[in-house]
């Protein structure tokens, strides 16, 4: 299952979740942009689920752990929620990898997949994070999404509801835009190196 | 210490760190990092706390402002449905950045007591499968990789007019060409070393050699100390509750 060019293609999507990721959690914007490396690493490995599974939630972990180790002390009580969209990447948006690779581009139907997954992926991460935000953290996070909670809080919710409504009304967006992110990236990604996490030998094979 | 036994020592201290729910716990697990710090860490130990303070520090500023100057009210004012006070918020916002404040710590101390050692060494003496080695040491080379692509990227579509070096509204529109750029280079990279360079250079062969050579050292006599004295300490912070 570990041939080198998916140690490599998991460690390339762990520093993209990692450094995208980074900079929208110092820019406080609320939304978090963390997840594009690990639904690209579920597309990349279509349509082999199982390895999609395990390679996309390395990728995640690896840069949750990486995240928590140097700026987000947070992050790493999230990672139920790496699990929930590799799960759904796996299993929802990677059936669209030969929509998102076409050509000429089939904009309508690119424009659904991308829709229907953003807002699946993002439903399924509001209702995963909100008791961690609620419960372990009291709705403080260091995200932008804190200012979302903060608003809910203010108009008179509860603290459990006010973290499920804020996951709500941001999630959705955010993953529509991861989504979009990985799909694009996906669709310019070579199709040599597609192939070679394809082979099933750890040998690196030579161009013809 | 060894690796091994920091790491677990760390981790043992993250999960005290989380799960106590009182300022005697909190207090109870500054006391074992102070004297990690000072028994292990000696003369950097202040360095650590620095590197942690300015983690921390950022989150406290926004946190406050989130907490004290908009909700204006503690989690558990919020919970009861009490109308709250914002010295009930600050109090909790100290409480939740205390927490934080141990967790980075207790991983800058353990860093900074390995700094002497390259990541390889350390990667090298931590005792896990040679896969997740092979995957770590990979991953820390292509962090530099990914610098080498980032500059390239840069600099050819400051060239081509496309990005500015400056913050701009060009930037905003015109961003997302940085980051296509940065992933195809990156990977272009890493296709060209794949079929090319590691072959003819053994790189990845000489890399398992590298990673498998030896056993990871057994956990030492202070790590036998300071595992189940952090442990305690953490019972001790559960069982506070």
């Amino acid at each position: 299952m570990f041939t080198t060019p998916r140690l490599i293609a998991i460690a390339l999507c762990a520093a993209l979740n990692f450094s995208i990721g980074s900079i929208v959690f110092l820019l406080k914007l609320p939304i978090y942009l963390d997840s594009i490396g690990l639904i690209l690493c579920a597309l990349l490995l279509a349509p082999d689920r199982k390895t999609g599974l395990v390679c996309a939630w390395l990728s995640g972990a690896l840069s949750t752990t990486l995240s928590f180790l140097i700026l987000n002390p947070f992050i790493l009580w999230f990672e139920m929620t790496d699990v929930a969209i590799v799960l759904v990447s796996v299993l929802l948006t990677a059936r669209f990898h030969q929509t998102f690779r076409a050509r000429p581009l089939p904009t309508g139907r690119f424009a659904a997949a991308v829709i229907i997954c953003g807002i699946v992926t993002g439903i399924v991460s509001a209702i995963v994070s909100a008791p961690v935000v609620a419960y372990l953290f009291g709705g403080v996070t260091g995200s932008g999404s804190a200012f979302v909670v903060a608003f809910f809080l203010k108009i008179g919710r509860q603290l459990l509801e006010a973290a499920l409504l804020s996951g709500l009304t941001a999630e959705p967006i955010d993953k529509t835009l991861q989504v979009l992110l990985a799909a694009l990236l996906y669709r310019a990604t070579p199709a040599d190196f597609i192939a070679m996490l394809h082979a099933p030998d750890a040998a690196p094979r030579k161009a013809a | 210490m060894t690796p091994n036994g920091a790491a677990l020592f760390a981790l043992i201290v993250v999960i005290g760190a989380v799960a106590a729910s009182s300022l005697a716990g909190l207090a109870i697990l500054a006391g074992l990092l102070a004297a990690m710090a000072a028994f292990e860490v000696r003369e950097r130990a202040h360095r650590a706390l620095l590197r942690a303070v300015m983690v921390v520090l950022p989150l406290a500023a926004f946190m406050a402002l989130v907490w004290v100057g908009i909700v204006g009210r503690s989690a558990a004012e919020i919970a009861a449905g009490t109308p709250g006070t914002r010295q009930a918020a600050a109090l909790y916002v100290g409480f939740i950045c205390l927490r934080l404040l141990l967790v980075v710590l207790a991983i800058q101390l353990v860093v900074l007591r390995f700094d002497r050692l390259t990541p390889l060494q350390f990667v090298c003496a931590l005792r896990l499968p040679i896969m997740a080695k092979r995957l770590l040491v990979l991953t820390l080379s292509l962090i530099e990789t990914l610098r080498h692509a980032i500059d390239r990227a840069r600099t050819a579509l400051v060239a081509a007019g496309l990005v500015t070096r400056r913050p701009s509204l060009r930037n905003v529109t015109t961003g997302w060409v940085l980051v296509q750029t940065v992933w195809l280079t990156a990977v272009t990279i890493v296709v060209g070393r794949m079929r090319d360079k590691w072959p003819a250079e053994q790189t990845l062969a000489l890399l398992d050699d590298t990673l498998d050579a030896g056993e990871p050292l057994p956990l030492s006599t202070d790590d036998r100390i300071w595992l189940p004295v952090a442990l305690s300490a953490t019972l001790v912070v559960l069982g506070a509750g």
